[in-house]
């Protein structure tokens, strides 16, 4: 069942990333995405990254698809099916969001007046969604060092004691995602994390973004630190459009 | 004392539910889980001489009784699959490896191939309704079946099945074709697409895909049907088996056996389990020891 919605605003985050907002009477919560269809172009999952009245997509231009859907413009439709995957867990007290690069938008949704966010980037004109955080809840990390804290991701987790939190919420690359489950694995807190795998029939059967025999597209996106815990190709190996395991 | 164990096309299953080909069975993992969580077997997903990445998204089209896909038969290439079955192994009940080619000499290296990498039986695609050269391209054209499953029946060890495709006017020639593989696995999807009228597209990348789901099961019953009415040949049935009287019906049509694949869209991996547990229940409620009793009960 494909959704075709009418784009009612379009908003540029950053030099390489728009949202697109639309009006879809669907229940969707955070963590879960669509599959959005790009006419002659291809399909491609994308996170919700808005949930109200208006829901929304955050695109970042990286392949024949995106850089179509980029070019949209308000009054213009997308087309979309879903909503698809596993939700993260109700937010309760105080939480923590942690996202690399692009990841920031499946954690937006989550983004209130009890988050804090370390919002990490390769150029500080990447920072994603970083004013929606609180003043005093923001942690940037870039590795350019023009805006906020010069380093990976870890370093802003030097910033906070993890187990002051109810739960840590993750999403970026796989990489930045092993490394905060290496840091925060052992402590006294609860943690999930988004992953990201090449994805492409999104309803549980083509086996492409399949990792220790769990789909991403249905038993995720979202996975606590305990099921990460036993999945041995977690940051280190994933499968090809073709299926060919490779490292990471 | 009731029992799901059956033995079909040369080999033997704790119960008769199969993983269809192309449904989650890409990986090793996914293949381990599946058979833990309940299937009897499964059947890979089908591997080529070649690395493919099959078609780019959309490859798959959701109605309400039906899936339409197009994955472009992907694939790591049959040098890159041992490492699977290997993993898949571990899941201690049998594996098929479906192989697909454009002529003998290639599907005769892959069956070799799968041979060696341990699997219990192979199955040839000889029905793919969506990839220029393959599939149902080799598998409408009898005399190239009959050359295929001769060879290979002459040169492997292990059992040899062969997938046959709906998408022909007779049935029942390409099973004669190829009737001495030690099991036909009736269906493949039905040859079919989707039109989006908003977009005035094709909603698959290739257009053309197949369709599976609720929708084709007749279409399934009655080429069992019809193959078992004529010739003394083990069956798997397959298409649209979404809960255990679909199974029954199959069975009842000529089937030994039968493989699931949609019905895991929404009754996820634990639909095997559930089938097979209704199984028993109704085998207990009606006295029926083995499912064989039951083959082929409706063909008049």
């Amino acid at each position: 069942m494909i959704n075709h919605l009418k784009i009612e605003r379009k908003e540029v985050n950053t030099p390489t990333v728009s949202s697109l907002y639309f009006r879809w009477d669907r229940k969707v919560k955070p963590g879960q995405f669509v599959m959005v269809w790009v006419p002659g172009f291809g399909e491609v999952p994308m996170s919700i990254s808005s949930i109200g009245d208006l829901k929304c997509i955050t695109v970042k231009a990286y392949g024949d698809s995106t850089r179509k859907l980029i070019r949209l413009k308000e009054g213009d439709f997308i087309h979309l099916r879903g909503p698809y995957g596993r939700p993260f867990s109700e937010p309760e007290g105080d939480i923590l969001l942690i996202g690399g690069g692009s990841g920031m938008a499946s954690l937006r949704t989550l983004i209130g007046p009890r988050a804090t966010g370390i919002i990490a980037s390769r150029t500080s004109d990447e920072l994603l969604f970083s004013e929606e955080f609180e003043k005093e809840k923001r942690i940037e990390v870039t590795e350019d060092g023009i805006r906020g804290l010069k380093g990976l991701v870890l370093m802003g987790l030097d910033q906070v004691n993890v187990e002051d939190y109810s739960c840590i919420y993750v999403c970026g690359p796989e990489k930045m995602l092993k490394a905060v489950y290496e840091r925060i694995r052992g402590h006294k807190v609860r943690a999930e994390f988004s992953l990201e795998r090449s994805m492409k029939c999104g309803i549980g059967i083509c086996d492409s973004c399949s990792i220790n025999g769990y789909q991403v597209c249905v038993d995720g996106p979202t996975f606590s630190i305990e099921e990460l815990g036993e999945m041995t190709e977690f940051g280190t190996t994933k499968l090809l459009s073709s299926g060919r395991r490779v490292q990471i | 004392m009731v029992s799901l164990a059956v033995r079909v096309g040369g080999i033997n299953l704790e119960n008769p539910a199969i993983l269809a080909s192309g449904i989650l069975d890409e990986n090793g993992y996914t293949m381990k889980r599946v058979l833990e969580e309940g299937a009897g077997a499964v059947v890979t997903k089908s591997i080529g001489v070649d690395e493919r990445n099959g078609y780019y998204p959309p490859v798959v089209v959701e109605g309400n009784s039906y899936l339409i896909n197009a994955m472009g038969l992907p694939n790591p290439g049959i040098e890159n699959y041992g490492e699977e079955i290997k993993i898949a192994s571990n899941g201690r009940k049998p594996i098929i490896g479906s192989i697909f080619a454009s002529g003998v000499d290639d599907f005769l290296r892959l069956g070799t191939s799968m041979e060696d990498f341990g699997v219990s039986a192979v199955e040839l695609n000889l029905s793919c309704p969506h990839v220029r050269g393959f599939g149902s391209e080799v598998g409408s054209d009898p005399v190239l079946v009959r050359d295929i499953v001769k060879t290979l029946k002459g040169s492997l060890k292990i059992p040899v099945w062969s997938k046959l495709s709906p998408n022909v006017s007779s049935i029942l020639d390409i099973a004669e074709a190829a009737v001495e593989s030690d099991a036909l696995v009736l269906i493949n999807t039905v040859r079919a697409m989707a039109i989006d009228a908003e977009t005035r597209m094709p909603v698959l990348s290739n257009a053309y895909g197949g369709m599976s789901g609720e929708a084709i099961k007749p279409v399934g019953l009655r080429c069992v049907y019809e193959v078992k009415k004529e010739l003394n040949v083990d069956i798997i049935g397959v298409g649209g088996i979404s809960n255990y009287t679909d199974a029954l019906e199959y069975i009842m049509a000529g089937a030994s056996s039968f493989q699931i694949g949609t019905a895991v869209i929404k009754s996820g991996r634990g639909v095997f389990k559930k089938i097979t547990e209704d199984l028993e229940v109704y085998m207990n409620n009606n006295s029926i020891e083995r499912l064989s009793q039951l083959v082929g009960v409706a063909i008049r």
